[in-house]
Order: structure tokens, then C-alpha cells, then sequence
């Protein structure tokens, strides 16, 4: 038996008859320092103030309450764990775990009730051996630096090549992180040649998936399902593949079978509700979105949007039929949640508001629904941020039903501006009106932009920046020609840039300000907004 | 395995599931009531042949339960599949330690040997400890003083060896292991169902087509029955 008597530990269990237990076991073998918490939630927080060296947690914790699974989620996000720190996931029924179980975060350890002192003694001894084996890759994994995971993995391969299997996963982890593309795709196909596993699968149906390859991700994903039928990340990956190629109604089909095998997951819940309301399923949406909204109350993937689509779907479920009280009820209710939780947010109070008023409209309260209207409308009149593409299209078409076509259009016409570079958005929208003044506004812009993009690429800057400058001033709130200009103009001022660019700069990003925080591109906007205002 | 019932509508493999699953849970909260009960007990109160009786029957019944659900998902197709590495001296020692104390009770010696060349073994750690903990179990039933389970690597693949010094398999059982396998015919039903739920987990193993299999004999180092799971 290893010596425990320095390391500290955390019991999370909701029944007072385990942690007893537990805890006497641990005392029987010397150790003195331990916590112990009767839920996730305030595990996490004690994780917060205290380093654990070993965390021991029951699965289930209850309805309502997060599991184990998304503890340690959470534990791992917010960096409240090393990765020396040794995690226990305690199951009383072992296959459960299994499904329940996300690729991208497992336990150290799962550990099947009933046990015994000797048993625990055991495992835990073992589980100290191989992460003392592991420290070097577990360090490297701390300060967030993969290339020296992958010089340790090399080190422990070399000292002792019986444990190279150990270090694939970590491998392959670090290729992604270093963008080695060509290298970690040779790498997993040949695991998957040699000893298949889910996360491999996973990793390379993700990684083709990201270089384009669609359909080649498509076919890993099914052979995948076909060997483990019981892992609902992998459906989660087929699924994504199939929104990519336009096959919605397969894809909705395959959350299903997820959500039969692992009901508790809000990402999924969620996705599966969107597919199944663009799907027309009204039903099926509603279901899959009030799952999301409930279970989001104790996660870190809450979201709005499922409040909304869940709003949404129950209207769109009843359309010509009035609404019954029931489902007034909970439309206010995750409305108003909405209304409360993200007051700040002018795009999502908008949109809140305008559900609504679809509803009431449709339940026969003409008055009360032009109100709402009017004072959705009057917030969108001073509303700086952009609406996203999907959120934009959503809200044009509830304006057009509840009557005010102009502002609809309005909206759309917003849209093509922001987002006219877009073909897929082009087409939604083509969808919304047959207005041509509205569809080829952004022609010739998007048109410019495509040349200075060209010209850019072949190397001739000034050149590109005179065409992106065109590009902008007939559609200065597009964010792709304004993130081009900005990147040009940088690019052409080189180490010292002049004044004038820079205001130049700055001018052009400050139109695109509204961008959401959610767009692709969020992220190259924040780092061009720091090298125009930073330098 | 889905039996109907037509007149009832109750589908009744699943409800037997779902009463396992309960009895397994009870069972666990049984176990753990027992083991503080006993240890507020005085030392000389602790240990009695009764004891071990209830500590061993304790782990058979969990182990039949465990099996029981196995071979319901496995009937339903929903029996959860995930192999990885994992090292052999963690897995075997943690599967006779939890037998420890039957075994110190019982006077049986339980050892195990690794080869040191192939420490790890790639395999599902739920569905193949269920298998080897249940043959272990049944191993202390028949064994005189000793067991020994050995893992070493044979032919690309990695055999598992439970054996022990009892008197070994009715020769019958052996003889017919092909139909135990098959699920033919199961007379003896707990050594029986053991078999025939090894034999499917082991063959859930397949690599390259190659699928895992068992084999019982009677033998070995020790001379008694002798268990072998052959995952490639």
C-alpha cells in the first residue's frame, strides 16, 4: 500500500450513508484530509478554494442536480483540476457508465458499488502508479503546451515501449491542438487498423470533417456506430456531418437514437430540438427543447436559444389552432426567463418580444400582440449588434407574419449586408422574398471582394486594398470586407503603420462592431481590433 | 429473448430487467448496511463460519445479478461495448482483492502471475471482470487451498487462465462445453449461464474477424479446473 497520510481527498456523494462509509474506509488507510460534499455544485466551489488530490464521485446525484459526468466537465473547463489530480467516477451499474460517458472527458477511473476497503486500496494504488508514470505528459498537459506532450509521450515510448499504448490518446490530442493534420490522420488510421476505438473514430471523423472532407467523415462516423452502437458521441459527430450535407431528416434521426441511449445532455437536446423544428416536427422540437431548457439549469451549456425554440415550436405546434392555457403558460415561462436572465442582451429581447407577440397573435389577442410589436420594434431602432444570419432570418419572417413586412424587410436587407458573402445564407434568404432590389444589393460588392481576396493571395496588396475599399463602401457593415480591409491596410503598414491607416482601421472594424460573438470570425475581428488599437 | 406477453401487453424480459436492476441496487445497500453493522461489532463477533457464508453469497448474488443484466442487454443488442488498455496487474489484483477476505476465510491462497512482456491488454474492463470475477467465484467454491490466475500471451492473443485445485469439471461438463457455449444446454444452471455468458462476451473480442473464445479443462499448474478466455 502506497502512503496516502499527505494527500487530500473529496467525497461527493448525496447519501449520508456512503460518505460515511467511504470516509472510514479512507481513515482505515491513514488518511486524515477529507472533505466531503453532498453535491456536484458544491464540490465544484470547494474545488475552487482547494487543490484535491483524489476526487471520489457518485454518478448520480440526484434530478435536478449535475452528475458526475458533468462535474467533471466542469472541473476540467474551468481548469479547477490538474491533471495529476486522480477522478473516481463510482457507478452502481457499470455499463451505465459507459453510455453515459462523453469522449471528451473521462474519468481517471470508474469504480462499481458494491466495494470493499481492499479493493479501493487497490485501484487507488494503481491509478497513483500510472499517473506517476504519466507525470511528465500530465505536466506538459497543465501548462497547456502540447509540443512538450508530445516530446514526453516520445520519452516514455522510448524508456518503455511496453506502455506506448498509454500515450495515444495523448498523441493524438496534441497533433490536433498543433494543427498537424496530414500527420495525426496517417496516425489514427493506423490505430483504427490496428485496435479500434471510439475516441479514434471520434478524432478522425472530427478531423476530416474540419478539412472539408465531408463525406469521407460521413463514412468514418457510420463505420463507427456500426462497431460501438452504444457510444452517443459518435452519433453526435454522424449527426453534424449530415447537417453539413444538407441532410437534415437523417441527422434529426440519429440524435434520436442518441437521445435513447443518453437522454442527459443539453448540447444534444438542444441540436435535436433546432434540427427537428427546421425539420417541421413540431412535436418532437418541443420535446427535445423543454428537455434542453431543464437541463440546462445546472450546466454550463444553458443557452437561450433553447427557450426560444422551445417558445417557438409550441406556437408553430398549434398554428390555426389557438393556444391552449397550458401552453400559454410555460411560453411565458421560458420567455419571461429570457426577459430576466439576459436583459442586456438587445438582440435575444427582441426576439424574446416577438415570439411572443406570435403567440398571443395566434391565441386571439390582437391588441396585446401589436403592443409587443411595437416595443420590439422600438428596441430594434436603437439595437447597435448584429443579429446572427439564423437569428436575422427567424426574426424578418415572425415581422412579415405579425404584419409589418417593411420592417421585415428592413431586416433582410440588413442581413444581405452583414452576411452577403454567404451563399448559404443568400439562399435562406431567397427563401424569406423574391425582392431582387433586396437579393443583389450586395452583388457587386461581394464581387469586389472576391477579387481583392484573389489579388491579395497572388501577393499585389495595394491592389486588393483599393478593390476591398470599393467592396466596403457599398456595404460598409459586411464583415468579411471589413475584416479584409483591416487585414490589408495591417498587412501594408507593416512593423510601424502611419496614423491615418490606422484610423483607417479602425473606422472600418468599429462598422462591424455589432458581430456576434458567436460568428466564426468573432475571433479574427478581436485580434485585429487589438492590433489597430493596441499598436 | 423478448418474450410478449400478449394478453398483458407487459413485455416481460424487461420487466425482469428492470426488477435485477432494482434487486441489484438492494442488494448493494444490503451489503454496505451489513459491513457497518459488523464493524460495530466487537473484534471477536467479526469472524464465524456464518460470516463467510454471508460475505460470499453476498458477491455470487451480485455477480448473477451483474449477469443477468448482461445477457438481457446482449439479448436487446444494447450491451455497451468500450475496450481500451489497461494494465493486467491493476485489473486481476483488483478483481482478487475484492474476494480477499472470502478467501482469507475460506484458508485459500490466491495468487497471480503476469507475464512482465505484455502488461497491458486491450478489452472491455466492465464485461471482461465481470466474466473472470464470476469464474473466480465459482473457482473458491470448488478449490481446496489454492488458486492461481495467469495472464500471458499466446498466439497474438491474450489468455486469461482462472485454476484452481479442486476436483475440476464433471467430465461431462467439459466433454459437452461446445453446447454451454451455444447456450444449448445449461442443466447445471449457475456454472452453465456462466459459461454461455463468458463464451459471448469473449466473442464481443473480435479482431481482424478473429473472435475472442473460453475453454474449460481440468489441469493446469494446480490440478483442479482450469478456466481460459482467449481474447486475440
Amino acid at each position: 500500500m502506497l502512503v496516502y497520510s499527505q494527500k487530500s481527498f473529496l467525497i461527493v456523494d448525496d447519501f449520508t450513508d456512503f460518505r460515511t462509509s467511504l470516509r472510514s474506509m479512507l481513515r482505515e488507510m491513514g488518511i486524515k484530509d477529507v472533505d466531503t460534499a453532498e453535491s456536484g455544485e458544491t464540490a465544484i466551489r470547494m474545488c475552487g478554494q482547494k487543490r484535491y488530490d483524489f476526487i471520489l464521485h457518485d454518478f448520480h446525484m440526484g434530478d435536478g442536480r449535475k452528475n458526475g459526468q458533468q462535474v467533471l466537465e466542469d472541473l476540467m473547463l474551468d481548469k479547477l483540476i490538474s491533471h495529476e489530480a486522480i477522478f473516481v467516477m463510482i457507478t452502481a451499474e457499470s455499463s451505465q457508465a459507459v453510455v453515459l460517458s462523453a469522449l471528451e472527458h473521462e474519468p481517471d477511473a470508474y469504480l462499481t458499488k458494491p466495494f470493499n476497503r481492499v479493493g479501493l486500496t487497490q485501484r487507488l494504488d494503481k491509478l497513483v502508479q500510472r499517473k506517476t508514470l504519466l507525470k511528465p505528459i500530465l505536466q506538459a498537459l497543465d501548462r497547456g503546451n502540447p509540443a512538450q506532450v508530445l516530446v514526453a509521450c516520445e520519452q516514455l515510448c522510448r524508456q518503455d515501449p511496453r506502455f506506448a499504448p498509454l500515450c495515444l490518446r495523448y498523441r493524438a490530442d496534441a497533433m490536433a491542438a498543433l494543427n498537424r493534420h496530414e500527420e495525426l490522420e496517417r496516425f489514427l488510421k493506423a490505430i483504427l487498423a490496428n485496435r479500434p476505438t471510439p475516441w479514434a473514430y471520434s478524432a478522425l471523423g472530427k478531423l476530416l470533417f474540419k478539412r472539408g472532407q465531408t463525406s469521407q467523415a460521413k463514412d468514418v462516423y457510420e463505420q463507427a456506430i456500426k462497431a460501438f452502437s452504444m457510444m452517443p458521441g459518435l452519433y453526435d459527430g454522424l449527426a453534424e456531418v449530415l447537417v453539413a450535407l444538407g441532410e437534415s431528416r437523417r441527422a434529426q434521426h440519429v440524435l434520436e437514437d442518441a437521445v435513447r441511449l443518453s437522454p442527459l445532455a443539453v448540447k444534444r437536446q438542444m441540436l435535436l430540438g433546432k434540427l427537428a423544428l427546421a425539420n417541421a416536427d413540431f412535436d418532437g422540437a418541443s420535446r427535445a427543447y423543454r428537455q434542453a431548457v431543464s437541463q440546462g439549469q445546472n450546466s454550463r451549456f444553458k443557452d437561450p436559444e433553447s427557450n426560444l425554440g422551445l417558445a417557438q415550436a409550441l406556437i408553430q405546434k398549434n398554428t390555426g389552432n389557438g393556444l391552449d392555457a397550458r401552453t400559454r403558460v410555460e411560453i411565458n415561462q421560458v420567455l419571461g426567463d429570457v426577459a430576466k436572465e439576459y436583459a442586456e442582451d438587445q438582440g435575444l429581447q427582441v426576439r424574446a418580444r416577438l415570439i411572443k407577440a406570435t403567440g398571443v397573435a395566434q391565441a386571439g389577442d390582437a391588441e396585446t400582440a401589436a403592443k409587443l410589436t411595437e416595443a420590439a420594434l422600438a428596441r430594434l431602432e436603437t439595437m447597435d449588434q448584429f443579429f446572427s444570419a439564423e437569428a436575422a432570418l427567424a426574426v424578418a419572417a415572425q415581422l412579415k407574419q405579425l404584419g409589418q413586412e417593411d420592417a421585415g424587410k428592413t431586416i433582410l436587407k440588413n442581413c444581405v449586408e452583414v452576411y452577403g458573402d454567404d451563399n448559404a445564407v443568400m439562399q435562406n434568404i431567397a427563401k424569406l422574398t423574391d425582392d431582387s432590389a433586396i437579393l443583389r444589393a450586395g452583388n457587386e460588392a461581394v464581387d469586389l471582394n472576391r477579387q481583392g481576396v484573389r489579388s491579395y493571395q497572388a501577393g499585389q496588396l495595394n491592389e486588393a486594398l483599393e478593390q476591398f475599399r470599393k467592396a466596403l463602401k457599398l456595404q460598409p457593415k459586411n464583415i468579411s470586407i471589413a475584416l479584409n480591409t483591416a487585414q490589408a491596410l495591417l498587412r501594408i503598414g507593416g512593423e510601424s503603420p502611419a496614423a491615418a491607416l490606422l484610423q483607417e482601421c479602425r473606422d472600418c472594424l468599429a462598422k462591424v462592431a455589432g458581430i456576434p460573438d458567436t460568428d466564426p470570425r468573432y475571433e479574427r475581428y478581436r485580434k485585429l481590433r487589438i492590433r489597430a488599437v493596441g499598436s | 429473448m423478448m418474450s410478449r406477453d400478449k394478453e398483458s401487453g407487459l413485455d416481460f424480459s424487461t420487466v425482469i430487467a428492470s426488477t435485477v436492476h432494482d434487486m441489484k441496487n438492494s442488494l448493494a445497500m444490503l451489503m454496505q448496511a451489513h459491513s457497518q453493522w459488523l464493524s460495530r461489532l466487537p473484534d471477536s463477533h467479526q469472524q464465524g463460519p456464518e460470516q463467510v457464508v454471508i460475505e460470499h453469497e453476498f458477491v455470487h448474488l451480485n455477480g448473477m445479478l451483474v449477469q443477468l443484466l448482461g445477457l438481457y442487454k446482449l439479448g436487446i443488442n444494447q450491451l455497451p461495448m468500450l475496450p481500451d488498455y489497461h494494465e493486467l496487474d491493476d485489473f486481476i489484483g483488483g478483481l482478487l482483492a475484492g474476494y480477499q477476505e472470502i478467501l482469507h476465510s475460506r484458508d485459500i491462497v490466491a495468487r497471480y502471475e503476469i507475464d512482465e512482456a505484455t502488461p497491458l491488454g486491450f478489452f472491455d474492463r466492465e464485461l471482461v471482470g465481470s466474466v473472470i470475477s464470476n469464474i473466480i467465484n465459482n473457482a473458491i467454491r470448488y478449490a481446496g487451498h489454492a488458486l492461481l490466475v495467469t495472464v500471458r500471451e499466446e498466439n497474438e492473443a491474450l489468455v486469461i487462465s482462472v485454476n484452481d485445485d479442486g476436483a475440476g469439471f464433471p467430465a461431462a461438463m467439459i466433454a459437452q462445453q461446445h453446447e454451454y457455449v451455444q447456450g444449448i444446454e445449461h442443466s447445471t444452471a449457475s456454472t452453465g449461464l456462466g459459461l454461455y455468458f463468458a463464451a459471448r462476451i469473449a466473442a464481443l473480442h473480435a479482431r481482424n474477424g478473429v473472435p475472442g473464445r473460453i475453454e474449460i479443462a481440468n489441469g493446469g499448474a494446480l490440478g483442479g479446473g482450469l478456466f481460459r478466455l482467449y481474447l486475440p
